[in-house]
């Protein structure tokens, strides 16, 4: 459990809270870079951290992020036009550049200087990957560009996607460090996903329902160990890192792509789930991207022309109580993602932790809280940086290993735990 | 019948609004935890906490372990300290016992006390990961923990015990 006021301050990220003055220390993803997919293209409302904000593309190819409302009467700027090095509000004509920077009010003398006077909040946007980027903190405080391994593959070894995730981030963000629901929820996916079924992992994840954990602290964040029995008396071990403040990677299984993470707030109601799959040495075949873009793994099929799941809380996921009679499903609803998703929304906008009754094998969320915490208090009154904004820390990987029984994971699997270019991913 | 009450039922139940019509009540009955120091430095942050608001918390140091027959969950028993001086038995402590949290350091002696049928976590604190002292305390605890947290910090202690409800 936890007392509301720190339920409070891990949850609430708008600007000058704790939490949200923590998460404007790293660079984010904003958008797909395929939403902004050509050089005035039309622009794209972006919600981030509570703050309105609409992105576009200008004539020379520039990123903008800027406030979404134009300062002369409060015009959503999403209406504006994209054409000739800026944004223009379609009411009166003001026009804005990528940095917010007003170049023209028509209604004033060119020579009056006005709207230099003009300028709008604006944040940077940068591409790395698949994946525009932004920095919401202070600029003097930039960190270095991100460095996470799955954006800086080759194109052709890697997919992002994302969701939108009706309620708030941190529970979304807990169920990517909890990995004993595995065996559980998404019990039937290991059989029948193909991005998933036909590792030889899967038969101790399903031969052992009651797996032992491991929460080591690192650098960025935690790794946390799930421990399964396997033949002979060894263990098949599950690491999942945990970057601060919202990364987190799935263990890989066979020779599958290695899945994984971001969890950004929207508001302190909605988040995005983003979701990325990527092989460190070989490029994905054409049956792996085409299963990720019909939603398998961890991706969803959308609602046509949005990035809301087709499966939501308006059609009750589309639950299928024979399916999961069946055996098909666990709990009824389709996709691993929308597993999760579902149950994560049904406990509210914001779950009141003061009422939850953990139990020893959640120490994995008990430790990321409390360095979310401590972080964030640190950040706070000392203005301390927090881990994870160093770019050596996003240098890691998920593993899954047999080992002896007398091995601990973060001794033995140093190695795989870390991006090693051109080595494979260790995976069972 | 398998149909919901409304369509969209979901849509309508995961409102905050809805969430105003929780029933409101105790969920769970106190838990009764015994916090078990197994080394002395362990026993030093142990000590640093005790006289924090707690439920049913026992706060223990192991002294010396004794063999256990007859007591099926049990591998050994042992001698535990009470914060006032006083002795008792680990498998007297246990009698009730919700949860069991051993704490160990990178302190050399561990010769920790286990039990099987019980909520069992082991706690390593250590800002040194590679000390072998914590692979030795991890390798120890390894088999009778259903989880095993190594920390750096110490606040980590407090903050556990909490949200296990101790």
């Amino acid at each position: 459990m936890l007392r509301k006021d720190v339920n409070d301050l891990l949850t609430q990220t708008g600007t000058g809270t704790a939490m949200g003055d923590l998460f404007r220390q790293y660079w984010m993803p904003a958008l797909l870079a395929e939403e902004l997919p050509e050089n005035d293209c039309p622009p794209v409302r972006v919600k981030l951290m509570s703050e309105r904000l609409v992105a576009f593309r200008d004539s020379e190819g520039r990123y903008g992020l800027i406030d979404e409302f134009c300062a002369h009467r409060g015009v959503s700027l999403w209406f504006g036009r994209n054409e000739e090095g800026g944004l223009r509000c379609p009411y009166h004509g003001w026009k804005y550049d990528y940095t917010g920077q007003c170049i023209e009010v028509p209604s004033e003398p060119e020579e009056s200087g006005f709207c230099s006077k003009i300028k709008l909040k604006n944040y940077p946007l940068i591409k790395v990957g698949d994946i525009l980027w932004t920095h919401m903190g202070d600029p003097e405080n930039r960190p270095p560009k991100p460095e996470w391994e799955f954006a800086t593959v080759p194109p052709e070894q890697t997919f992002t996607s994302k969701r939108w995730q009706e309620c708030n981030w941190l529970q979304a963000m807990e169920g990517g460090i909890d990995s004993s629901h595995v065996s559980w929820l998404h019990s039937g996916a290991l059989v029948s996903d193909p991005l998933f079924k036909g590792a030889r992992g899967n038969k101790y994840n399903q031969g052992d329902k009651r797996p032992f954990f491991e929460v080591v602290d690192a650098d960025g964040g935690l790794f946390i160990g799930a421990r399964r029995n396997a033949e002979d008396g060894k263990y098949y071990w599950r690491i999942t890192p945990w970057v601060m403040p919202s990364f987190t990677m799935i263990p890989p299984r066979g020779d599958h792509p290695v899945h994984g993470h971001f969890w950004v707030p929207i508001d302190d109601e909605n988040c995005w789930a983003w979701s990325f799959d990527y092989h460190p040495v070989r490029a994905l075949t054409r049956d792996e991207r085409k299963a990720m873009q019909d939603g398998y793994g961890v991706h969803v099929k959308y609602t046509p022309g949005t990035y809301r799941p087709l499966a939501n809380k308006d059609n009750d996921y589309l639950i299928d109580r024979a399916a999961q009679k069946r055996g098909e499903t666990y709990s009824g609803v389709e996709g691993i993602a929308m597993q999760d998703a579902s149950l994560q929304e049904s406990m509210g906008p914001i779950v009141d932790r003061t009422k939850e009754n953990l139990v020893s094998t959640d120490n994995g969320i008990i430790m990321a809280r409390h360095r979310l915490r401590k972080a964030a208090v640190a950040l706070r009154d000392k203005g301390e940086t927090p881990p994870g904004v160093d770019p050596a820390h996003h240098k890691v990987r998920s593993a899954s290993v047999v080992l002896p029984p007398d091995q601990a994971f973060v001794d033995a699997c140093k190695e795989d735990l870390t991006v090693r270019p051109g080595v494979k991913q260790s995976s069972v | 019948m398998n149909a919901p009450t409304l369509l969209s039922s979901c849509a309508r139940a995961a409102t905050a609004a809805e969430a105003r019509y929780r029933i409101d009540y105790p969920n769970s009955r106190a838990r009764s935890s015994r916090i078990v120091a197994l080394d002395d430095e362990a026993a030093a942050i142990m000590r640093r906490i005790e006289d924090d608001v707690w439920g049913d918390t026992h706060f223990l140091t192991f002294r010396a372990r004794h063999p256990a027959p007859g007591i099926a969950a049990l591998s050994i028993d042992a001698t535990l300290a009470r914060p006032d001086g006083g002795e008792t038995r680990l498998s007297a402590e246990l009698a009730g016992a919700d949860v069991v949290v051993m704490i160990a350091s990178s302190g050399a002696g561990i010769e920790a006390c286990f039990v099987r049928n019980i909520m069992t976590a082991g706690l390593i604190v250590s800002r040194d990961r590679a000390d072998p002292d914590v692979e030795r305390a991890v390798r120890a605890l390894r088999p009778y923990a259903a989880v095993l947290v190594i920390a750096a910090d110490e606040e980590f202690v407090p903050a556990m015990l909490h949200a296990l409800r101790a």
